[in-house]
C-alpha cells in the first residue's frame, strides 16, 4: 500500500502529510493530529459526533477518506475559539446548559455553526434540521436548541 | 480498514483505463456514504484498489438540456436538494433526497452512489424510475445508455459489470400540468431508511380527468418498478379519494402477488395502500 501525499488546511493552518490511505479523516484528526476533540461513536454516519466542516459543510468525519481531504479546508471544533476566547456559539451553550455528558457537544458546535454560517438568525425547526444528524443520549435538546437559536445575538454584537 | 491502493483519477478516460487495468479488484468510491461503511464491516470482502472518482470535475451538476434534465452522477443529495432546475421540473426527486439520512450525509452522500449501491431503500431511485431516467455508463469498451427501470436486478445488484462507470443521468422534464410527489415511511424523520416509500406523478387535462399517471414503490417489490395495474385505475378518471383508494389497492395486490405471503404482508398490504392514496393526494 503506497502512502498518498495530501495538502490541506486544518483549522486555518496548512499542513502536509504523507497519509495511509486506508484511514478515515477521522482517523487522521485523533490518531496522527491529536485532535481529539472530534469524537469518535457510531462509525457509521448515524450519531454525528464526529462531525467537521469540510469548506465549511458539516460531514461526518468518519465517512470521509482522508486522501480526499487533499485541497479542502477543514474546520474542526478546536478551531472554534481564538486563543482562550470561546466562539459565542460555545459561549451560548454555557450559558443555555446546553451540555450534559459532552459526547455530542463537538459535533452540535460544527453543526450549528454551519446552520449559523448561511442562516444568521434560525427558526426552531430549521435549528432542529440542521442537528438532525446529531444524536445527544443525555436528550438535552431542547437547550441545544436554544443555544444555537440565541447565539446570533451574541455573535452579531461581537462583530460590530 | 484494510490495506488498499489509492488511486484518484483527474479524467474518465483515466479513470476507465484504470478500471480496465484493475478489474474486479476495484472499488468506485464516490461520497463514500455507503462504501466506507461497507469497508470496515467484519468481514467485508477486501478490495485491492479504491478507484476515487471525486476529482473528475466532468461528473458533476444538474443542467437542462432542451427537454430533459441531466444529472451528472457526483451531485450531492444537498446539491439537488437546492437545485432550481429540480425544484421546477422534478420536485418529487427534490422531496425523496430532502429525507435521505442528515445534513451531514446529504453533504457528502451522491445521486450516483445511491444508484450504483443498488440498496433497496435507495431514496432517489423511485422518483428517477417515476420520472422514466435513463443512466450512462461508460467503460474502456465504450458507452452504453440502460432505462433506469431495467438497471436493476435485485438488491445491491445492477446490470452494470464492474468496470463501468455511471456518468449521466437523463430524464424528460415533468408536463407543465404533471404533479409529483414522494412519500416515505421510516421509523423516525432523520436518518431513518424506509421501510416503504411511494414515488407518483400525476396530470390533469382541462377537462378535470387523470391522463399521466406514474406510481413507483420503493423497499416493497424485489426491485423498483411502475406498477401498471394501479396506473391504469386512475388514466381516464377524475381524481377523488375513492379512486385513490383503488389504485392503492392494486398496488397491495400487485406486491402479494410477486412477493407472497411473507411475514411482514400482514402490515405491508395496508401500509402500502394507504400510502399510494396519500402519495397521490400530495400530487397538487
Amino acid at each position: 500500500m503506497k502512502s498518498v501525499f495530501i495538502r490541506t488546511t486544518i483549522n486555518g493552518k496548512t499542513r502536509e502529510h504523507d497519509v495511509r490511505p486506508n484511514m478515515t479523516l477521522l482517523d487522521f484528526l485523533r490518531d496522527e493530529l491529536g485532535l481529539t476533540g472530534t469524537k469518535r461513536g457510531c462509525e457509521v454516519g448515524e450519531c454525528g459526533a464526529c462531525t467537521v466542516l469540510m469548506n465549511g459543510q458539516a460531514v461526518n468525519s468518519c465517512l470521509v477518506l482522508v486522501p480526499q481531504i487533499d485541497g479542502q479546508d477543514i474546520l474542526t471544533v478546536e478551531g472554534l475559539a481564538e486563543g482562550e476566547r470561546l466562539h459565542p456559539l460555545q459561549e451560548s451553550f454555557l450559558d443555555h446548559d446546553a451540555v450534559h455528558c459532552g459526547f455530542c457537544t463537538p459535533g452540535m458546535l460544527m453543526s450549528g455553526k454551519e446552520l449559523l454560517e448561511h442562516t444568521p438568525n434560525p427558526t426552531e425547526e430549521e435549528t432542529r434540521t440542521a442537528i438532525s444528524g446529531n444524536l445527544c443520549r443525555c436528550s438535552g435538546y431542547q437547550q441545544i436548541v436554544d443555544a444555537i437559536r440565541e447565539t446570533k445575538a451574541a455573535g452579531i454584537e461581537k462583530s460590530k | 480498514m484494510k490495506p488498499f491502493e489509492y488511486y484518484s483519477p483527474r479524467s474518465l478516460p483515466e479513470a476507465c483505463a484504470l478500471l480496465a487495468e484493475i478489474g474486479v479488484d476495484a472499488r468506485i468510491l464516490a461520497g463514500g456514504t455507503d462504501v466506507l461503511v461497507e469497508m470496515r464491516k467484519p468481514g467485508s470482502s477486501s478490495s485491492k484498489a479504491v478507484v476515487d472518482i471525486t476529482r473528475i470535475p466532468l461528473l458533476r451538476g444538474i443542467e437542462e438540456s432542451g427537454d430533459e434534465i441531466v444529472i451528472r452522477p457526483l451531485t450531492t443529495h444537498a446539491e439537488i436538494l437546492h437545485s432550481k432546475i429540480v425544484e421546477r421540473h422534478a420536485p418529487l426527486l427534490r422531496s425523496a433526497v430532502a429525507g435521505i439520512g442528515s445534513p451531514q450525509i446529504r453533504h457528502r452522500g451522491t445521486v450516483g452512489g445511491n444508484i450504483m449501491n443498488a440498496a433497496a431503500c435507495a431514496d432517489t431511485v423511485p422518483p428517477l424510475i417515476a420520472l422514466n431516467a435513463k443512466v450512462k455508463l461508460l467503460s474502456s469498451k465504450g458507452e452504453r445508455t440502460v432505462e433506469l427501470s431495467e438497471f436493476f436486478l435485485k438488491p445491491y445488484v445492477t446490470v452494470a459489470q464492474r468496470d463501468e462507470i455511471l456518468v449521466e443521468i437523463r430524464f424528460p422534464k415533468l408536463p407543465a400540468n404533471a404533479r409529483s410527489s414522494f412519500v416515505k415511511l421510516g421509523r423516525r424523520n432523520a436518518l431513518s431508511i424506509a421501510r416503504l416509500s411511494v414515488a407518483a406523478v400525476t396530470a390533469i387535462t382541462d377537462t378535470g380527468v387523470i391522463n399521466d399517471a406514474r406510481i413507483v414503490t420503493g423497499a416493497a417489490f424485489p426491485k423498483w418498478q411502475r406498477v401498471p395495474e394501479a396506473e391504469n385505475v386512475l388514466l381516464g378518471q377524475k381524481p377523488s379519494r375513492t379512486l385513490f383508494d383503488e389504485a392503492g389497492k392494486k398496488v397491495s395486490e400487485a406486491l402479494i402477488s410477486f412477493t407472497g405471503w411473507r411475514w411482514s404482508t400482514e402490515y405491508k398490504e395496508p401500509v402500502i395502500a394507504v400510502l399510494v392514496r396519500r402519495a397521490l393526494e400530495a400530487c397538487k
